[in-house]
């Protein structure tokens, strides 16, 4: 009897081309149609998710608690943190733009740092239920990591749009960094979890159950 | 030329998603398959997927061209104006001592974008005209690699968020540039949604038969 549930290409010994999509045997080491690398399963797929989770929480404090600009009118020097931004535009009455920072910049990061920590813990502890809602689950923080790179980008644009000498100039501070290496290191958290191991705990039968 | 009106070849695939091992028969122009057991795509065969895609990355290459040519956003107060391009959204930063960070802008928004696109028209042009050329696996596969670290579709969010942002407290001007760089993002999408690994690996198969 394989480690692998019924009816999946691995207990046939067949790996899939994450690039390509081609099967081919186990023995291979590299996809024989376009190269890539080949695994029956992503290597230390939980230890690397866990590990890049991990930096990502500790990025994630420098990134909230430093400024991420400075604007400098007319002598005075104004730091603003994210949370600071936000509160800023809700005061002013732009909810919309107050509420698309807060999503992307803090309630993003966090809950993709939570569900993937969650979906490894549920895969370490060999978890037999809902394998197709926690897919699912899946699939979403893969799709929306990219977004939280939002406030990065608005910070590069207004300083290189705000830059009025003394009147008005506005600088980069160093939670900006600290930002972009969160969503850089969740995306790659996500990448390096293998969500056919969600499968490969959950018995043929009951995974078969779960599809209509 | 190749046929586009050719289905896809049947094949059997392993869901990347769940591992199950399933049949996929012949795909019809605009048909796609999906996992039975988790949903995940299988496998697509989107129509005239080539030759959109190329269209699509030749139209793009254009685009970028351009949005770098023009300002970007104007930006006046209190008497005083300046103007910024695209670039610069990258070289302030790195002005400012933040070079790590100017550079992984410059990256996200204009290098891996502008090199997923040559290298889309790189691949297309010799699968949709039948020219030799060699390099093409290495080709399809970067593209698949670099895919998710093209970010302009969140930079241009962050434009939108960055404009609502001062218009209150300035006059801003969205420039010929911003404009150019919206189609180059429409166009970018398009083409990579035009195209499936399906698709694109059979044609290299193909042509090499």
């Amino acid at each position: 009897m394989s480690a692998f549930g019924k009816n999946t290409a691995a207990a046939r010994g067949l790996s899939s081309c994450h690039v390509c999509g081609l099967l081919s045997a186990s023995k291979h080491s590299r996809c024989p149609r376009c190269g890539a690398a080949v695994h029956l399963r992503t290597p230390h797929s939980l230890q690397k998710t866990t590990a890049f989770l991990i930096a990502a929480a500790v990025l994630f404090l420098p990134a909230n608690l430093l400024p991420i600009m400075f604007t400098e009118q007319l002598g005075s020097v104004h730091a603003s943190t994210i949370i600071g931004g936000v509160l800023l535009l809700w005061e002013h009455g732009s909810y919309p733009i107050a509420a698309v920072i807060f999503i992307a910049s803090v309630f993003i990061p966090l809950a993709k740092i939570m569900m993937l920590a969650w979906l490894a813990w549920s895969v370490s502890k060999q978890s037999k239920t809902k394998p197709r809602q926690r897919t699912a689950l899946y699939r979403a923080t893969e799709l929306v990591g990219r977004w939280s790179m939002v406030d990065v980008f608005v910070v590069a644009i207004l300083v290189a749009l705000i830059q009025l000498g003394g009147v008005l100039t506005i600088r980069a501070g160093a939670a900006a960094l600290a930002f972009c290496g969160v969503v850089m290191v969740t995306m790659l958290a996500a990448h390096s979890f293998d969500s056919r191991l969600i499968w490969d705990t959950c018995s043929g039968e009951e995974a078969d159950h779960d599809h209509r | 030329m190749i046929s586009m009106a050719e289905r896809g070849p049947a094949g059997s695939f392993g869901c990347h998603e769940c591992d199950l091992f399933v049949d996929v028969p012949e795909l019809a122009p605009g048909e796609h398959a999906r996992c039975p057991r988790c949903r995940a795509s299988l496998a697509a065969w989107p129509r005239d997927g080539l030759r959109r895609g190329l269209s699509y990355a030749l139209a793009a290459v254009i685009l970028l061209v351009l949005a770098n040519l023009y300002p970007f956003l104007s930006f006046g107060a209190s008497g005083l104006e300046r103007q910024m391009t695209l670039l610069q959204s990258a070289s302030q930063l790195y002005q400012q001592g933040h070079h790590l960070l100017a550079g992984l802008v410059l990256t996200f928004i204009v290098a891996v974008p502008g090199v997923l696109t040559v290298f889309l028209i790189a691949l297309l042009m010799p699968l949709v005209f039948r020219l030799d050329m060699a390099g093409l696996r290495w080709l399809a596969r970067s593209v698949y690699l670099l895919g998710p670290w093209s970010m302009v579709d969140v930079f241009l969010i962050g434009v939108l968020v960055s404009f609502t942002k001062i218009a209150a407290l300035a006059d801003v001007v969205l420039g010929l540039s911003f404009w150019a760089f919206v189609g180059f993002v429409v166009c970018l999408m398009a083409a990579l949604s035009s195209l499936s690994p399906h698709l694109v690996w059979t044609a290299i198969e193909e042509r090499e038969l």
